[in-house]
């Protein structure tokens, strides 16, 4: 009996450990190839050297003060967006849904344009600017997004369904946008500039001693998503079959908006708004490990979305590229295929 | 026999305005109760409210005694259990997760499955006869398959009580004579309530224990498939919106 339960119930677990074993490898190679390349080319044997060594080396600042920092804001940003992502996916039962779908980016966003348009209404120039920009436009940025969320949030316990939710959300989004071009409108170049960098996205604004605050931040945000892995699983049932299994649905979405939002504002305000990894990483994990479950789902999104993260940071840095592309057109690039593909799957297998 | 769920002076409805005059009616242990009326007669408005996804209008349901309402999400979790229209569409869910996912009231915060809660979805995958699916995408199945996993679902959720919203409406002949069969067993065997819907004059309908008739501004019958039949309740509560369409092809 017990026999026929194992072989009924058997689940493919090897498949699992081994696309997890790849997953986790490809991330640390990528965590390395990041540290190595970038526009100064440094040889392997004084690569090793500097990181095993330490101080010895020229390339130490290049590389512990500079690439080390960048890399593991990449893998924080992956982490985070792509599980935020797959909340938004799985509470709204769209595979279209990402982070940005509740107008908590365009918030972001707002925040950064008010910044730009005071810095240059008061009468700052752009070097007074730059002196406190870095952390001036990250705390606008996350103030801006939080205020989206708790204005969600509140609204969410006063609309009964997730449709009018996306729209409220989408409506937001249309309004934070269109303040903010009013606002750019009325402020000078430099403000400008300064914007439309930070709307390019990057991982290099994160600074060593902010590091320990974010990683903590998107930890919390990242394992709090995790323990909503049952309330998810059976959300995908449908919500009244969530309900009459205990679920208390509108107190279920507002945790999820709640992990969801942290993570997208927290690494919007760092970041900037970066594209797509948290609409494509949960559905490349779905379809590597075959599985909607959430207690397989997050941890394998998150450390594919560490890699995803990586490898466009690499892409980025190529040697071949002066400076920085900007992230945001590197993960659109990689991010927008996948998607196609996945529609396509969709249509596929849906026949 | 112990009785499961009553209601007195229930009047059922949306802001206020009742659909239909009071119901009186009560569900008994181990009963298959069919709830047939054609579209439109309120029938899914008297199967929410007794399933708590709607207030009722007037009067109370009693489930085993207490106000169905005094329940919290998770108590009612363990005391009905429901098998939808509505189907999961999520490309990659396994029909052992939706399974599983039945079992989640019973489990702790990892969801960690006991060797016990094993062996209770394994029993109840070969109660419905699915046991060779389980690893399969629940997209992947037919639409007789599919009802089944939901129905397997139910079984691993341990509740005394059943609500079937329509399970026949998708099925073919051969699933519709299995789904009997199944109801059979669960209410023979396993001692589970039943309450179903239908809004056709289907099958299912003879195999009811007992039968709740209902039609837009009419009182709810009930009685025995056999009962409501002899005295003609049947024709009366079905005519008209047949007499209806006629009257529509004749303009």
């Amino acid at each position: 009996m017990a026999s026929d339960i194992d072989h009924t119930l058997r689940r493919q677990t090897p498949t699992i450990a081994l696309v997890s074993i790849a997953t986790l490898a490809i991330g640390i190679v990528l965590f390395v190839l990041n540290l190595r390349y970038g526009s100064v080319s440094i040889p392997w044997n004084e690569f090793w050297d500097t990181l095993l060594h330490g101080d010895t080396s020229t390339y130490r600042t290049i590389i512990l003060d500079y690439r080390l920092p960048q890399a593991i804001t990449a893998l924080l940003a992956g982490i985070g967006l792509s599980v935020s992502g797959l909340l938004m996916q799985t509470l709204f039962r769209n595979p279209l849904a990402d982070p940005s779908l509740l107008g908590i980016s365009s918030g972001a966003s707002l925040g950064v344009a008010f910044v730009v348009l005071l810095g240059t209404a008061t009468g700052l120039s752009v070097s007074t600017l730059s002196l406190w920009s870095t952390f001036g436009v990250t705390i606008a940025a996350f103030l801006g997004a939080f205020a989206v969320l708790l204005l969600i949030l509140a609204l969410s316990s006063r609309l009964r369904s997730m449709v009018s939710l996306v729209l409220v959300g989408i409506m937001i989004a249309y309004i934070a946008g269109s303040v903010t071009d009013i606002l750019k409108f009325f402020s000078q170049k430099e403000g400008l500039h300064s914007f439309v960098i930070w709307g390019m996205g990057s991982f290099s604004n994160v600074s060593k001693a902010q590091l320990p605050f974010f990683a903590i931040a998107v930890a919390v945000g990242s394992i709090g998503s995790f323990l909503l892995f049952k309330t998810l699983n059976l959300l995908l049932l449908g919500e009244r079959y969530a309900e009459n299994l205990g679920v208390n649905i509108r107190r279920s979405s507002m945790l999820i908006i709640l992990a969801s939002g942290f993570l997208t504002a927290l690494i919007t305000a760092f970041c900037g708004p970066i594209a797509f990894l948290g609409l494509a990483v949960p559905h490349i994990a779905r379809f590597l490990f075959r599985s909607s479950d959430h207690k397989l789902l997050i941890p394998a999104t998150a450390f594919l979305g560490m890699d995803l993260a990586l490898f466009c940071n690499l892409i980025a840095r190529l040697p071949s590229f002066e400076g920085n592309l900007p992230i945001n057109s590197v993960t659109a690039l990689i991010g927008a295929p996948i998607v196609l593909w996945v529609i396509f799957h969709r249509q596929k297998v849906l026949k | 026999m112990n009785e499961v769920l009553h209601t007195t002076n229930l009047l059922i409805g949306y802001k206020g305005q009742a659909l239909m005059p009071a119901i009186d009616v009560s569900l008994t242990e181990g009963d298959i109760v069919a709830l047939a009326g054609p579209n439109g007669s309120g029938k899914t408005t008297l199967f929410k409210t007794l399933s708590a996804s709607l207030k009722p209008v007037g009067g109370e349901v009693k489930l085993f005694g207490k106000d169905l309402r005094d329940y919290s999400p998770t108590e009612r979790s363990s005391l009905f259990s429901l098998v939808l229209t509505e189907k999961p569409d999520d490309l990659f869910l396994k029909v052992f997760d939706i399974v599983a996912a039945g079992r989640y009231p019973h489990l702790g915060l990892l969801a960690k499955l006991k060797a016990e809660d094993e062996q209770i979805i394994y029993d109840s995958l070969e109660t419905v006869g699915i046991s060779h699916l389980v690893n399969r995408n629940f997209v992947s199945l037919s639409d007789g398959e599919q009802q089944k996993v939901m129905i397997s679902k139910a079984l691993v959720q341990d509740t005394p009580l059943i609500f079937m919203d329509e399970p026949a409406a998708f099925l073919d002949y051969p699933s519709k004579i299995e789904l009997v069969n199944i109801m059979h067993k669960l209410s023979r065997e396993k001692h589970k309530t039943i309450l179903f819907s239908s809004h056709d004059l289907d099958l299912l309908l003879r195999h009811a224990d007992v039968m709740w008739v209902v039609a837009p501004q009419q009182p709810l019958r009930q009685g025995t498939p056999k009962e409501l039949v002899d005295q003609e309740i049947i024709d009366e509560y079905f005519k008209p919106i047949v007499a209806k369409d006629e009257f529509f092809w004749m303009k």
